[in-house]
């Protein structure tokens, strides 16, 4: 029954991770920004979660409702103000890594210097609690994570598909000269891309602010991570990033119990490699034009 | 007054020299122009200073007396300008129901837009069949009969075609001008570019030659093919080449 057990507490960590990568792909998708500060927004929330607990007692799952528009916000003004600068480059794609490694470290020092580096958890009583079934122990917090996240999923699925915002945007993602053909603002859908990516972002760092503690640099773990979950499923692609999300984080279980915690970072710089060297473009991915 | 009008337009990309040095145009509703050229004369660049994709450095783009050189090309289309370039943009992943009802992205009313593909299907009978099929699995005539479809669902005042046979077989490109030269019966004016001299200038009622940016010949297409100074101009170049192989004026 361990193995079970192992694949409850994969899977239920899986639904978080894909929320991550949904933003970091959906961003990549859209506006072939490759953001290296996604983490750094995640941690951004996780702050603003773990303050509105501790000051007015917020609950986490319940600051979703704060932390998701402040960061989409956040989103769209980071896009406005730096990414139409390098709009016309030649080498947009590179460029993108160097802008966004410089808000990574930006935000990262400004975090320090705001919160201070100490480590920080947001402990409501479910974070601590678990249920048991038969033998199989599952953890009330990464329960609700789970849940919370199937949510916004479905709920980013039901934008994507049965709107016209998400018309345009899925139009972009799969060929921007033929969006702005048939009269997509692309411009605009760019920016609310962004926005959406970082408020998703943003709700994975509230989830995350009660599962793992966290400090300004932290967001370093988490960039391998997320860039070993969109690049197996293909960068670009959503259905990938959620099937590289769950995937991943079910084999990261298993590395864990079996060989211990050390290794289970190890999963994700592996599983990169791997996937470099034998499907380059993902599972779902379109090779990237030069 | 004319539907389009080009008043001494120039554009080029980025701090590159002018592609498109001053071209004066006058397009009427309802008609089909062809513009032809041989390579770098500014054809493609042309379409894409009037579409909006590319803002002319001087020079006006009239639409019913209103500039439209500065719109973004939503602006542009929404205006009844709609513009098919040669790379066959479609959305691989959507089936070629949904390519064709994105056609229809500027209009909300649900049942126009079912009318709307009803008319296109009826033109276009294979993507009927082809209806639920995804777009980017499907052959290159296809394709460019998705884009021309997708064109007509934006109900526009005049289409311009960049290279529509570009990459396809003989027959399949034939069929498709066919398709092309009914345009200017349903009310739109088409302003089409062609590498091919012959089979441009057959689908369409007027022509227009660029070289070098510049606008050298215009007139009825049966005119231009026969002019002399259509060889001297276009193809003198390659004169000899052409008329020893019997080629059929593709440059």
């Amino acid at each position: 029954m361990q193995w079970v057990q192992i694949l409850i507490l994969g899977l239920m960590l899986g639904g978080v991770y894909a929320v991550m990568a949904s933003g970091l792909t959906l961003i990549f998708g859209v506006m072939r920004i490759v953001n290296l500060a996604h983490a750094t927004f995640i941690l951004l929330a996780a702050y603003l979660t773990f303050f509105l607990y501790e000051f007015l007692d917020v609950d986490p799952i319940l600051s979703l409702a704060v932390t998701v528009p402040v960061m989409f916000l956040v989103g769209i003004a980071v896009y406005l103000l730096l990414f139409p600068r390098i709009e016309n480059s030649p080498r947009f794609v590179e460029s993108t890594v160097l802008l966004t490694f410089g808000v990574a470290l930006f935000m990262e020092g400004t975090m320090g210097r705001t919160f201070t580096g100490t480590y920080r958890l947001v402990r409501p009583t479910y974070g601590t609690e678990s249920f048991l079934i038969g033998d199989l122990y599952i953890p009330k917090g990464q329960l609700y994570a789970l849940i919370v996240s199937a949510v916004l999923l479905l709920l980013l699925a039901a934008l994507l598909y049965g709107t016209r915002i998400g018309g345009s945007i899925r139009a972009t993602m799969q060929n921007r000269t033929a969006a702005q053909i048939v009269g997509v603002n692309v411009r605009r859908t760019m920016a609310l891309s962004f926005g959406l990516g970082i408020a998703l972002a943003g709700a994975s760092g509230t989830l995350l602010s009660f599962l793992f503690p966290f400090f300004p640099a932290s967001h370093w773990e988490w960039v391998p991570i997320m860039l070993a979950l969109v690049v197996l499923g293909g960068l670009g692609s959503l259905q990938g990033a959620l099937i590289g999300a769950l995937g991943l984080s079910v084999v990261a279980a298993f590395v864990m119990t079996e060989l211990g915690p050390t290794w289970q970072p190890m999963t994700f710089f592996l599983a990169l490699f791997l996937i470099l060297l034998v499907r380059p473009q993902g599972l779902y991915g379109k090779p990237l034009e030069a | 007054m004319p539907l389009l009008q080009l008043e001494g337009v120039t554009a080029g990309y980025g701090s590159a020299p002018n592609i498109i040095n001053g071209v004066d145009l006058e397009v009427e509703a309802a008609h089909s122009y062809c513009i032809i050229g041989p390579n770098g004369a500014g054809k493609s660049t042309l379409l894409r200073a009037i579409c909006g994709v590319l803002h002319p450095r001087s020079g006006r783009v009239l639409l019913d007396g209103e500039d439209i050189g500065r719109l973004r090309p939503d602006q542009v289309l929404a205006r009844g300008l709609c513009f098919v370039p040669s790379d066959r943009a479609l959305f691989p992943a959507m089936t070629v129901r949904e390519n064709l009802e994105m056609g229809a992205f500027l209009e909300s009313d649900k049942r126009v837009i079912a009318e709307r593909l009803e008319r296109a299907l009826e033109i276009f009978p294979v993507l009927r069949e082809r209806a639920t099929q995804r777009a980017g699995t499907l052959s290159g005539g296809q394709q460019q009969q998705v884009v021309l479809g997708r064109a007509l669902m934006m109900e526009p005042r005049i289409i311009m075609i960049d290279e529509p046979s570009l990459g396809l077989a003989p027959q399949i490109a034939q069929q498709i001008f066919r398709t092309i030269a009914s345009f200017a019966d349903m009310g739109i004016s088409v302003l089409l570019v062609e590498q091919n001299v012959r089979r441009g200038l057959n689908a369409a009622q007027s022509g227009i030659v660029l070289d070098l940016g510049r606008k050298v010949l215009e007139g009825p297409a049966g005119t231009i093919l026969t002019d002399p100074r259509l060889r001297e101009l276009y193809l003198g170049r390659q004169a000899e080449a052409a008329a020893g192989s019997g080629d059929d004026g593709r440059a």
